[in-house]
């Protein structure tokens, strides 16, 4: 079985994707900040296959801010490197979202074409 | 003449030559010394004429000062002189330096015959010597032939040199009054100079500062007219800004203007950066012929120079030829030098302002833009569930059998997110709106804000000065926005929040809501004013602050907010206080049940209505009125309506709400007769049964 840690705040965005990610066959771990979202993955580390962060979440401290997501993918890369990883990102975020894959991500993904999401997951995947 | 005779003649000239001189040499008037001294010579003498000359500054003419009767008055009037030194008695008398007499003037060469003293047989010039210089003659003349003996010669010449002595005097007076007047003057320009030095610096709009400096010189210096042009854009033309009474409200209105380097005093002054000083206008070329200023004899023009540009020039004018002393030039040059400063001042606050308003458009639109792209993300991480849970429910539904208990778990996500979306507006505007800010009680109005969001308001700590105990607002909005606030402070974790009010320097009402809770850092103080920038997580519009100052700008308030990481939050808000006037309430029935806290609004209705209020938590059929406040803490309203319900006493029961909400509103209305905003005046207490 493959799993799937997603981490994003906005709570309905969150079971949204999470229920569109079960439904492709997926299991899904979630975690709504960076905190709880490292702790998910520590916990789990060995069976995770690949993350999903949200860029602009609550940080380590709890506070919002700007590009948490990469602050997380960071931590996250240390711990497993070449996790495939995925950015979630507005579309006027660009710059932060190419800026996610020289850190390390696979992929960025703009909110608003969710149906696209399971296809780019699925292409990870499987190598292409 | 026997020798008797001749001594009491001498007697009666020496006491009248001493009389002369009292009476004259206090006389400090020149004219009516010399007019007093040739009355006396023939009243007291029995002359038929005598007439005072006095040498004028050229030392070429004796001019007549004085004259006796008409005679004089003619002569004086015709410019009446005679050469010194020429062939009249006077011209030699003032050569000679001794009297001259002419025993019949009939046969003397010397005498000019005057047509205006026909009667005239002998006549004496006696020298007017004041130490060694001669300043004038004396002339008396006599109807008699031989008039003058030598006691004569000797009485009158001593009352002369008396009368030369006076005339010094007086001269000398005349010259300490004119010194004094001009220090006199000095003084007032000093003054007017001063003033302009001021009013340069503390005005600084042109269209006030030039007008009271026209004003200014005129006045300190008595002058016809005063206008200040300016250079205008182009550089082409010199515009009249301010100009000097009518005349100037006529050229300004005709929007008088004249050609920098042109033919004009004006034009010329601003080119060369030099004054241009024409003393008598009639013979100037260079001066412009302007009809509104036709009794203008000489006028000025001084440049307004700043560094190296001239900034205009400033045109004076006199009625009088050659009016302007140095004095005047160099005063009026000074102020205008002070002047161009302050012109060049108002400039640049005009660029600076100019500037500040292009900054500011820069940063309202930098404001929207942040503004906007938070509203953006904001719908769209509401829209995005929506589209994708669609999305899935349609493959689902493709695939047939859906799963009904996933299938409604994603209707209430479409739900739950477009529900979101749609009470935007109604948490930046509010659901209700009264007409008009009236005085609403901000402590009740506080209680409901608390009461409204589970806040226990004895929890909190109210401290209300009486002079803000009334402010102007509309209490539903009011009522709003506060809770937002008190919201904030619970949801930063405050222990303790305070809400104090008291009034500024000017009354206006200072209400302050502190708490200690996390506070913010300045990054985040910096947006908290942003709609839809939030740090609460999804759940959170991100709006409670901007509806807030919606609402207190509404209110013709203002609201500013402090902060510190650890130390908490400080919100001020500024609303216009009011102290209601005492009045009777008309017309109230006679028992009025109130179910209500035994809270200030409850207090101050049942003060106003005295006896006719029963305070009772229970619904009395008694009463003719029940009034129950919507926001109670000491029973539940649902109970109380319950019981208003049971007792069949809906009909005859208003709730009063300090804040209205239509859910509520239209849910009570099935129990009670109306629901009304609550009356904060005795005035307004009618309402409750008109």
């Amino acid at each position: 079985m493959t799993t799937i840690l997603l981490v994003d705040d906005e709570r309905l965005v969150q079971r949204s994707i999470e229920k569109t990610l079960l439904r492709a066959g997926y299991d899904v771990l979630t975690a709504s900040d960076c905190a709880s979202g490292l702790e998910v993955f520590k916990s789990n580390a060995g069976s995770i296959d690949l993350a999903v962060f949200d860029l602009n979440m609550p940080g380590f401290d709890g506070l919002p801010k700007n590009a948490a997501g990469l602050d997380l993918l960071q931590k996250v890369l240390e711990v497993k490197p070449g996790l495939p990883a995925v950015v979630l990102t507005a579309y006027d975020e660009m710059g932060k979202a190419k800026e996610s894959v020289n850190i390390g991500a696979k992929a960025y993904f703009v909110k608003g074409r969710e149906q696209g999401l399971v296809e780019l997951i699925q292409g990870i995947l499987s190598g292409n | 003449m026997n020798p008797q005779a001749g001594i009491d003649r001498l007697n009666t000239l020496m006491a009248a030559g001493a009389r002369v001189s009292r009476s004259v040499a206090a006389i400090l008037d020149l004219p009516l010394l010399l007019n007093r001294t040739v009355d006396i010579i023939c009243d007291e003498f029995g002359f038929y004429y005598a007439g005072v000359f006095l040498v004028e500054a050229t030392g070429q003419y004796a001019v007549l000062k004085a004259g006796r009767g008409e005679a004089g008055k003619t002569m004086i009037a015709e410019g009446h002189k005679l050469l010194i030194g020429g062939t009249s008695m006077i011209g030699d008398a003032i050569q000679q330096r001794a009297a001259h007499i002419a025993h019949d003037v009939g046969r003397e060469a010397l005498f000019f015959k005057n047509p205006h003293l026909p009667k005239t047989r002998s006549e004496m010039a006696l020298p007017l010597i004041a130490g060694d210089e001669v300043i004038g003659a004396l002339t008396v003349q006599s109807k008699q032939e031989a008039a003058f003996g030598d006691s004569d010669i000797a009485a009158l010449q001593t009352m002369a040199d008396q009368l030369a002595v006076a005339i010094q005097n007086a001269r000398l007076h005349k010259q300490n009054a004119d010194l004094l007047r001009q220090a006199e003057r000095r003084a007032r320009l000093l003054n007017a100079a001063n003033k302009v030095g001021k009013e340069v610096t503390s005005v600084l709009s042109l269209d006030e500062l030039l007008p009271m400096m026209v004003d200014t010189i005129v006045d300190a210096y008595g002058f016809y007219y005063a206008g200040i042009f300016l250079v205008d854009g182009s550089g082409q033309w010199a515009e009249l800004r301010a100009g000097y009474g009518e005349a100037g409200a006529g050229m300004l209105k005709e929007k008088h203007k004249l050609e920098v380097g042109g033919n004009s005093m004006i034009g010329t002054c601003i080119r060369l950066n030099e004054a241009r000083i024409a003393l008598d206008v009639g013979e100037e070329r260079a001066h412009f012929k302007n009809p509104h200023l036709p009794h203008t004899r000489s006028e000025m023009a001084l440049p307004l120079p700043f560094g190296e540009t001239v900034l205009g020039a400033v045109t004076v004018q006199s009625v009088e030829e050659r009016a302007f002393t140095q004095d005047d030039i160099t005063t009026l040059q000074t102020m205008a030098d002070h002047l161009a400063v302050a012109i060049q001042n108002a400039y640049t606050l005009a660029a600076l302002e100019s500037a500040h308003a292009e900054l500011l458009r820069t940063k309202v639109y930098e404001a929207l833009t942040v503004a906007t792209t938070e509203a953006i993300h904001w719908i769209g991480n509401k829209a995005v569930p929506i589209s994708m849970t669609i999305h899935r429910l349609k493959d689902e539904l493709a695939a047939g059998q859906p799963d009904l208990d996933s299938l409604r778990e994603d209707l209430d996500l479409i739900a739950e997110a477009s529900e979101m979306i749609v009470a935007v507006k109604e948490q930046l505007i509010g659901q209700a709106r009264e007409q008009k800010p009236h005085p609403v009680l901000l402590e009740d109005v506080l209680r409901a804000a608390a009461l409204d969001r589970g806040i226990r308001p004895a929890s909190l700590g109210i401290e209300i000065a009486p002079e803000s105990a009334f402010v102007v607002a509309d209490s539903t909005q009011l009522a709003r926005a506060l809770g937002n606030l008190l919201q904030n402070a619970v949801e930063a974790k405050a222990q303790k929040i305070t809400v104090s009010a008291k009034p500024d320097e000017k009354g206006t009402a200072v209400i302050t809501i502190r708490d200690d809770g996390t506070g913010m850092t300045p990054d985040l103080l910096e947006k908290v004013w942003t709609p839809f920038y939030s740090t609460k997580g999804s759940g959170h519009t991100g709006l409670g602050l901007p509806a807030a100052l919606h609402v207190v700008s509404q209110l013709q308030g203002s609201i500013q907010i402090t902060s510190e990481p650890g130390r908490g939050t400080s919100v001020e808000i500024y609303l216009p206080a009011v102290a209601p006037a005492h009045t009777e309430p008309q017309g109230a029935p006679e028992r009025i049940q109130l179910i209500d806290d035994n809270d200030a609004w409850a207090r101050a209705f049942s003060a106003s209505l005295g006896r006719r209020v029963i305070r009772e938590n229970l619904p009395n059929p008694a009463a003719d009125l029940i009034i129950i406040d919507e926001h109670l803490e000491s029973a539940r309203l649902d109970d109380v309506l319950a019981a208003v319900a049971a007792a069949g006493l809906g009909k005859k029961t208003l709730i009063v709400t300090a804040a209205l909400n239509v859910d509520r509103m239209t849910r009570h209305l099935k129990t009670v007769r109306d629901v009304i905003i609550k009356p904060y005046t005795a005035e307004e207490y009618a309402q409750l049964w008109s």
